[in-house]
């Protein structure tokens, strides 16, 4: 029982190695590139997609064009090869996330994935557990944000995140679900 | 949109069935991997796979529909089909278009399996040599530029009738260019007896088309036009709508049948009368007789006998005929596929004489030829015995298979020199080919198509080829040996001259249909003159103490091309609910006569041909008459069809393709084959209130009577919590055909293994969704009455009490949740369930089938694991959906935005789903109706879905 | 058990010998002695037949549920029926030692220690099936409440979490009572062992025991204890196995009288098993005169008297089923069960466990050891094919005849079945041969008592 709730299980807390070294500190922090400028899906779909290659070209086909990092990425774009980066957060395949719905409804990108914008390898900030995902959809004024500050990096509430938290569910109508079929099915 | 879905010329799939690696994961898209059930092992970080270059049209995650047709008979069927990142996964109806209405049957919904069928052809191949396309071209392509009309002689093709105009097109340029180059077309699932009955009737060959929802009095004459038609999914909405109940004052149609096997319009029938095929000429003259006065029909009079005035055919004329006189206009008289000339000639006389014409019944010009498929093959033959033909292309169907047995088609085509069949599967026909060809599925392939009434749609891809394959179009081009060869262009260029073709061309894509193509009605006249001879003539019948042999299209693999279809397979029939082969049908009387039972064997002989097949008792089949069902016994090297069933086609002649009248029949017992896989083996209701029916007039005296309203049940527990939508469903059983498109449709939508044909001995198969079928009624006038039975979803569920683990358990807007994730598979709540709607998964049905099948499941839906219970689910992948978008567009669900699969597939809209705390909401209404009831309400379970009771209309002057 | 010499005198009796203390426990020592070659022979047959059953339990948990017959409708079929049929049989050891200690019986001296071993053993036993008959065994954890990561509980209205509870309290308890008899004993093996090995052995096992006028005084107040425990576990166990079926509503599950239907049915057939177990061990050890024709006689009557508790609950069942006017439940009990085409298994149940019991009503059946064997076992295979009726039978005519469908075993069935049987007798067998299977403290205890002598 106590074995289950440590990283070495949950894989929390363990910087991921990818095939191509993406500083999300330097795109994020320096660059202060908006996370949906990649992940465009994040508003649409259940999953916040992992951009193509040729988003990435978009900007390096002008700087850094002739960086060595990026040598992969060129050659695997002509190639018509994905790039094979690595999973990060992952969920068991019965459990149906959509990533849509939170951002939709206020829940910021921090409160999952945490301080991005401060990770050379990104890891996982959270246990990922049944319980962890209940906390919040039993009380969700906790994680609560407006519309523009989803995707903002250690952003604060003006007033008390419990109290600002309660004023945006009533206003976005969240509910605390938590019944089987909202996530599983 | 779909301007970059050229047919590419390289495969996806690599002989092994594997999809290989990069187009998988681009057909993939990002990690929208199949959804499985890994709860136990923590597998290694697991890699994402994005695009390169994401197309324009896929956003992973979202569903993207096209509207596509599917050609069966010849006619298309418009169809919208659903894509996830690329893969089709989904068939639907198309709503605007004429044969569909927005309903799929279950050939259209099983399609999608056909497109990831891993015994498909692969590459073009010849027995020896070289393959490839261009080995094939080098072979049998003309070169138009050394001309001659001489050029292509011996060059000749045999292909399936087809509506569609682009085929028929190059088919006349093909014999404009090289009038020596010979076409026939052969198809067991094309009959010209109605247009033959025109001609006799009008003078010149016509095909009727039906209006239903204009008939008040419909008269089958062994005509399964509800179930077996190219315009079925058409006419059973058009009796539905006939004959849906809002109210008790509302008027319904009244539906005579006369049939020898049990079909699903005889399952709906008012009256009907269990006759021989054989008789139904005579059945149809005294109909003539009894419906039409005199004057009318003077010419005729001597020819026409009077039936004996007692017995059940006399009532049932009498009855009809009353019918038919009181609805002069209103009425249709509509004779059986396979029935002789001069029973459509009757009935095209009656519809004349009543003014039915132009109302109910409208005639066009023939879309397809009006010679007889049995005969224009045996003059092939004929052809080929004569070596007239050295070069033989097959373009589809499988006339090894399905041929007249007398022709011996197979050798015949072994004689040729060199011949060539395209098709998807290694069947009998390909078996005797020197060349085998892969063909192209239609949701890979460009084209167009006609639909039954003539309107025209095009045929548009979803997926690139999965296999190096070309359609039926590019391989008449390709032996033409003209410049295009790509259907895509082909289809193009024959509607380029359209006016506007650019603004035609997108619009048609994008609604399924091109406008106003649908063939003009035009003028028929009674002849009489035409119709006497055939009257006078004495028609094929067997004698009164012989018994009579028949041949019926099977309802779930037809003449046996879907046999390699496992969803289709496993299907339940119908009537017999025989899954996994076929069985001889036969009365119980007959069934005595020949000292058998269900299971023992029937033993025919006729020609050179002898069967030995598995008997099935079915009470109202017609008695001395024998039904057998094509398209079983298969040899060809598809792994699923093979040796399942019986081929009866050995018994099947040029001149007696359908009834068969002077067969040698004996019994055999006790059957030598394993037992039938029967998913229902009790076909009574034991005088339980299961499946409720009522005459209309009883209905309309006393509602009450069939849905009493009972107390509700105390109960211990406090009422489960309800917030938001409450879902809710209602099946009309008055208009359910039991014509289980639903139940293809849910196994399709929700990733629904298939046990195979020990799983359904040993009572194991998975439908969540099953098709109960009573009798009721003595047997002599036996009828069916089918029920739809899926998860009732219970307020007050006995299930969820007694699982110990919470893995099934109730949500807020009241859906009985099954979370397969926490179950540990006690199985006790598939005790506690009064309806025995839920399924186990024995074995792990989900893995261990080939990898490109997987391509087919919905990434919505969780793909259960080995030792988990599963069950109907309303569809929540789809509710939740919905829900999201609501949700993030900030608004409430519209009524009706949530449509389940098998309401989705429903031709007569007998489902209704809805949330009842809209109190004005579809199934809201449905359920105030009084003759809406619950299955087992007296168990105090609530069920949410609920029934309303079947209703039947009876002419007061017959007893049922 | 204080009552005068005097009115023992025109007691039958329940301990038929001259010997001395030393004799006497000499000759209970016996058999952890004995070279029996019949013994080994035994012990070979029933290690084959465990090896079926682990052989089988593997192949169910690789292959999964569907190497058994079960199908829906009969989701449960012939583990529940062994599951039951075990639990059953684990019922009459307690109810001897622990009920008849209460009821100060001093005749179930000397056959309480034997019942007990059977107790735990089929306890044991019964305790496989459950798990093994889950879809997802390794998730059996489920059942119980802990804090899980995925902060979901148990379904506490279902019986089969207080099932998982019932059956291990049982089982514990049970064992306890029938070491804490032991610990004396093991004393006497230890200080009569030849070898230093098992004087070590048995030391261990002893805890020490010295016999001193304490230990027993402890040991009385421990041992009363435990007997009380026991007992209401002995109702309790079987009563919730019941609610597995009671709390359905299904026709033949869906009945208030299951609790003492079901306890009474388990002792019918725990003494049956006694008897079983008894009468060969009796004979091949030559122990008629410590296990007399009094013991004998006094379980035939108990059977007897349970047969008839059966056949009133029986009766009851009908009658209801009849009264309610139910046709699921008339259905079931009035045509599918007597008339359906498992009507031969009900009219062989009926003539094994209505029938067959009232042939003790004659003394010379209950004297005879021969028929009373005969007579267990014909009670046994009654008492299977009973449950076996009610789940499996019930489940296949329920609600819709649509769904009604027939259950036809695999030999994987078979196979868990018939070596569970041969996994019982292994253990039994060395219990036998290690531990003194009569206690022999009591029986010295009863000598005296008899005798009235020091």
């Amino acid at each position: 029982m106590i074995w289950v709730r440590t990283p070495f299980v949950s894989g929390k807390g363990d910087p991921v190695r990818q095939p191509i070294e993406f500083d999300h500190r330097h795109h994020v922090a320096d660059d202060g590139i908006d996370c949906r400028y990649c992940h465009d899906l994040v508003e649409r779909s259940r999953y916040a997609g992992v951009p193509p290659t040729s988003r990435c070209l978009n900007c390096h086909n002008q700087i850094w064009n002739d960086s060595p990092l990026l040598a992969t990425v060129w050659t695997r774009y002509f190639r018509d090869q994905p790039i094979p980066w690595v999973r990060v957060h992952r969920l068991p395949d019965f459990v149906y996330f959509d990533h849509s719905i939170h951002v939709n409804k206020g829940v910021g990108c921090e409160s999952c994935h945490g301080r991005v914008d401060r990770m050379a390898r990104v890891y996982q900030i959270a246990p990922l557990s049944m319980s962890w995902c209940l906390d919040c959809h039993r009380s969700p004024e906790r994680h609560l944000r407006p519309p523009d500050a989803i995707t903002a990096m250690g952003w604060t509430p003006p007033r008390p995140q419990e109290e600002f938290g309660r004023a945006l569910k009533t206003l976005y109508g969240v509910r605390e679900i938590t019944h089987c079929s909202a996530c599983h099915r | 949109m779909t301007g970059n879905r050229q047919p590419f010329e390289h495969s996806a799939v690599d002989d092994a069935g594997r999809v290989t690696r990069r187009d998988f994961l681009r057909v993939l898209g990002a990690g929208a991997a199949v959804a499985g059930l890994g709860a136990c092992v923590e597998p290694p970080r697991e890699r994402i796979l994005p695009y390169t270059a994401r197309p324009p049209e896929i956003t992973p995650g979202i569903a993207t529909f096209y509207a596509t047709t599917m050609i069966l008979g010849g006619f298309g069927t418009g169809l919208v089909v659903k894509s996830r990142e690329g893969r089709p996964t989904k068939v639907e109806g198309n709503p605007h278009h004429p044969a569909s209405l927005g309903a799929a049957g279950v050939f259209e919904q099983a399609s999608v399996l056909e497109l990831y069928d891993p015994d498909r052809v692969r590459i073009p191949r010849p027995r020896e040599g070289v393959g490839g396309w261009d080995a094939f071209a080098r072979d049998f392509a003309l070169l138009p530029a050394s001309g001659g009309t001489e050029q292509g002689r011996g060059l000749h093709f045999l292909m399936e009738p087809t509506a569609s105009p682009l085929t028929n097109s190059l088919i006349e340029r093909m014999r404009t260019l090289h009038p020596a180059v010979g076409f026939t077309f052969y198809s067991p699932l094309a009959f010209t007896g109605a247009m033959e009955g025109a001609r006799h009737a009008f003078g010149r060959p016509l095909q009727p088309v039906y209006d239903l929802s204009r008939a008040a009095i419909i008269v089958s004459l062994d005509a399964d036009v509800l179930d077996a038609d190219p315009f079925c999914l058409r006419y059973a909405r058009q009796f539905a709508d006939g004959r849906r109940l809002r109210s008790r004052r509302d008027a319904m149609n009244r539906l005579y049948v006369a049939e020898s096997a049990f079909s699903t319009t005889g399952g709906m029938a008012d009256h009907r009368l269990p006759l021989r095929a054989g008789d139904v000429a005579d059945l149809a003259k005294a109909l003539l007789a009894a419906t039409a006065t005199p004057e009318e029909i003077r010419p005729a009079m001597p020819l026409l006998s009077q039936p004996t005035p007692d017995g059940p055919m006399a009532s049932w004329v009498r009855a009809a005929a009353a019918d038919l006189r009181a609805a002069r206009g209103q009425s249709v008289i509509i004779a059986g596929a396979q029935q002789p000339a001069v029973v459509h000639a009757i009935a095209n006389a009656l519809n004349a004489i009543l003014g039915n014409i132009g109302t109910t019944v409208r005639f066009i010009e023939p879309l397809l030829p009006t010679e007889s498929p049995e005969h224009a093959l045996a003059t092939l033959a004929a052809a080929i015995d004569a070596g007239a033909v050295d070069k033989l292309v097959i373009l589809g169907g499988n006339p090894s298979g399905t041929a007249p047995a007398d022709l011996r088609f197979g050798e015949r085509i072994r004689s040729v020199r060199s011949s060539a069949y395209l098709g998807l599967h290694h069947n009998e026909t390909a078996l005797d080919c020197k060349w085998v060809l892969p063909a192209l599925h239609y949701l890979e392939s460009w084209g167009d198509a006609r639909a039954y009434d003539g309107t025209a749609s095009f045929v548009q891809p979803l997926i690139r080829p999965l296999y190096d394959g070309r359609s039926v179009d590019e391989v008449l081009a390709v032996c033409g040996g003209w410049p295009t060869t790509n259907a895509h262009a082909l289809v193009r260029e024959l509607w380029s001259t359209q006016p506007d073709f650019t603004v035609l061309w997108a619009r048609s894509l994008e609604r399924g249909v091109i406008e106003n193509t649908a063939s003009p009605p035009v003028s028929a006249a009674l002849d009489w003159a035409g119709v006497l001879p055939v009257l006078a003539a004495e028609h094929q019948r067997a004698a009164r103490d012989s018994i009579e042999v028949t041949f019926r299209l099977d309802p779930k693999v037809l003449d046996g091309r879907f046999a390699n279809n496992p969803w289709l397979q496993e299907l339940p029939h119908p009537i017999t609910k025989l899954t996994w082969g076929n069985a001889a049908q036969l009365g119980p009387d007959t069934a005595k006569r020949l000292g058998i039972e269900t299971g023992d064997e029937v033993s025919i002989a006729f020609g050179g041909g002898r069967i030995s097949i598995p008997a099935i008792v079915v009470p109202g089949h017609a008695e001395m008459s024998i039904t057998l069902p094509l398209g079983y016994g298969r040899s060809g090297e598809e792994r699923t069809a093979r040796d399942v069933g019986v081929n009866v086609y050995p018994l099947r002649t040029r001149n007696a393709p359908y009834i068969l009248s002077d067969a040698r029949v004996r019994g055999v017992k006790p059957g030598s084959r394993e037992p039938l896989a029967i998913t229902q083996g009790h076909f009574t209701m034991q005088g339980r209130m299961i499946a409720r029916e009522a005459t209309l007039a009883a209905y309309r005296a006393d509602p009450r009577t069939i849905a009493p309203a009972h107390e509700p049940a105390p109960s211990l527990y406090k009422p489960a919590v309800k917030s938001g939508e409450q879902w809710a469903m209602t099946i009309d059983l008055s208009v359910c055909t039991g014509c289980s498109a639903c139940v293809i449709a849910c196994q399709a939508e929700n990733n629904i293994p298939v046990v195979g044909r020990e799983g359904v001995l040993k009572r194991r198969e998975m439908h969540w969704l099953r098709v109960d079928r009573y009798y009721t009624g003595a047997a002599g006038t036996a009828r069916v009455i089918s029920q739809p039975m899926a998860c009732q979803h219970c307020e007050k569920a006995p299930c969820e009490y007694v699982c110990p683990v919470n893995a099934t358990v109730h949500s807020p807007d009241g859906l009985n949740e099954m979370v397969y994730n926490r179950c540990v598979g006690t199985r006790f709540c598939s005790n506690n369930c009064p309806y025995k709607v839920r399924r186990f998964n024995w074995f792990d049905y989900g893995s261990g089938i080939p990898e490109v099948l997987w391509m087919q499941r919905n990434p919505d839906v969780t793909v259960r694991e080995r030792g988990v219970m599963e069950k109907c689910t309303y569809c929540v992948q789809r509710i939740r959906r919905a829900g999201i978008q609501a949700a993030t567009e900030r608004r409430a669900l519209r009524d009706g935005e949530v449509v389940t699969a098998c309401q989705q597939a429903c031709p007569t809209r007998a489902i209704t789903f809805g949330s009842l705390d809209d109190p004005e909401s579809e199934v809201s209404r449905s359920r105030r109706q009084e003759r809406s009831y619950e299955v087992l309400g007296e168990l105090g379970t609530e069920p949410r879905t609920r029934y309303l009771a079947r209703i039947f209309n009876p002419s007061p002057d017959l007893t049922v | 058990m204080t009552s005068s010499p005097a009115h023992r005198i025109d007691t039958p009796i329940v301990l038929d010998t001259d010997d001395d203390d030393a004799q006497l426990t000499d000759r209970l020592l016996a058999p952890l002695r004995s070279k029996s070659k019949v013994w080994y022979a035994l012990l070979a047959l029933s290690g084959a037949g465990m090896l079926l059953f682990v052989a089988t339990s593997v192949y169910t948990f690789v292959g999964g549920i569907g190497l058994w017959g079960n199908n829906i409708p009969v989701a449960w079929a012939f583990a529940i029926t062994d599951f039951v049929w075990w639990i059953g049989i684990g019922h009459a050891g307690t109810f001897i030692s622990a009920f008849l200690l209460l009821l100060q019986q001093d005749w179930r001296a000397s056959v309480n220690r034997i019942a007990e071993a059977m107790t735990l053993i089929a306890v044991f036993n019964a305790a496989l099936f459950p798990v093994l008959h889950l879809g997802r065994p390794w998730f059996a954890y489920w059942l119980l409440p802990y804090p899980a990561t995925m902060a979901v509980w148990p379904q506490f209205k279902s019986a089969l979490p207080w099932d998982f509870a019932a059956i291990l309290t049982y089982f514990t308890v049970s064992f306890l009572f029938w070491y804490t008899g032991l610990v004396p004993d093991f004393a006497t093996v230890r200080d009569r062992a030849g070898s230093r090995g098992r004087r070590m052995i048995y030391g261990i096992f002893a805890l020490g025991w010295r016999g001193s006028a304490e230990h027993w005084q402890h040991y009385r107040i421990v041992y009363g204890l435990l007997a009380g425990l026991a007992t209401p576990l002995v109702i309790s166990v079987h009563s919730v196995v019941s609610m597995d079926f009671a709390i359905t509503q299904l026709p033949g599950w869906h009945s208030t009288i299951f609790p003492p239907y079901f306890v009474a049915g388990a002792l019918f057939s725990g003494f049956a098993m006694v008897l079983t177990l008894l009468l060969p061990v009796r004979r091949v050890f030559h122990l008629e005169e410590i296990v007399t024709a009094r013991h004998i006689d006094a379980i035939a009557k108990m059977l007897l008297a349970m047969s008839w508790m059966l056949i009133y609950s029986y009766v009851c069942e009908l009658f209801i089923a009849w009264y309610t006017g139910d046709p699921y439940e008339r259905y079931i009990f009035l045509q599918a069960r007597p008339l359906g085409p498992w009507a031969w298994l009900y009219w062989a149940m009926i003539s094994a466990n209505v029938l067959a019991p009232q042939l003790l009503w004659w003394r010379s059946v209950r004297l005879s050891p021969l028929a009373l064997f005969a007579l267990s076992l014909v009670i046994q295979f009654g008492m299977w094919m009973e449950r076996f009726i009610i789940i499996a039978g019930s489940l296949s005519r329920d609600f819709l005849p649509s769904s009604w469908a027939d259950y036809r075993p695999t030999w994987v069935d078979l196979g868990l079945l018939f070596g569970s049987i041969g996994l019982f007798l292994f253990a039994f067998l060395l219990f036998l041969r290690f531990v003194p299977f009569i206690p022999i403290a009591e029986m010295k205890e009863l000598r005296r008592e008899i005798r009235g002598t020091a």
